[in-house]
């Protein structure tokens, strides 16, 4: 039988692209404060280093997006499955939740709708499709 | 679709987690594929053939056979 208490090759690349996909989500989100707090708090709303920061923004996001799917090559194969099935949840979910909600201040329900909240219902759906799909398949 | 997988590790004396170390999956994936709950990819599906030995219409079949 083989020692399963030693580290597989899958498990060692999926730790290894969990962690720059973390780094990478950590610089984004660093990048991403820089950008919307630096012009008032930072450099007195100077046009250049606004634009620098949105590069950076931008360059930090495109490696955001290249972590994320090196880790999902690294996946096995029910993994992959689960989240790619995760996504498309998430995006129907979305959908059908973001044209209630943008409906809602024209109805006179809600004083105005924040895009920023599309981002909470996108990663909550998300987080809870992957769990409910992933307990689906490998429950007793 | 069914399959034979969980005769056939066990006839080796294999666990969950033995198999899906050959087979570069997590034992989950091992563990879904054993109770019908996932079917396996078609390269997957050539490489528990080909660990076994076996002619891949031997470890799975459909529902109706």
């Amino acid at each position: 039988m083989i020692n399963t208490r030693e580290e597989t090759s899958l498990q060692a690349g999926l730790r290894k692209s969990n962690f720059q996909l973390l780094l990478a989500t950590a610089i984004w989100v660093g990048s991403t404060a820089i950008m919307s707090f630096g012009p008032s708090a930072f450099w007195s709303f100077d046009t250049t280093l606004t634009f620098l920061a949105i590069a950076a923004n931008l360059i930090a996001g495109g490696f955001m997006l290249y972590s994320f799917f090196r880790h999902l090559k690294n996946m096995d194969e029910l993994q992959r499955q689960t989240h790619l099935e995760a996504m498309a949840l998430t995006l129907g979910i979305t959908m059908v939740l973001t044209v209630i909600y943008g409906a809602l201040p024209q109805a006179k329900v809600l004083a105005s709708a924040q895009p920023a909240n599309v981002l909470f219902v996108i990663g909550i759906s998300y987080i809870l499709s992957v769990i409910t799909l992933w307990l689906r398949r490998t429950s007793a | 679709m069914k399959n034979k997988l969980k005769v056939l590790r066990a006839d080796r004396d294999w666990t969950q987690a033995d198999l899906a170390d050959r087979l570069h999956v997590t034992r989950q994936t091992i563990n879904a594929i054993e109770k019908g709950k996932y079917d396996p990819s078609l390269p997957l599906a050539f490489k528990v053939a080909a660990l076994f030995g076996l002619p891949i219409e031997e470890i799975f079949f459909p529902e109706a056979d």
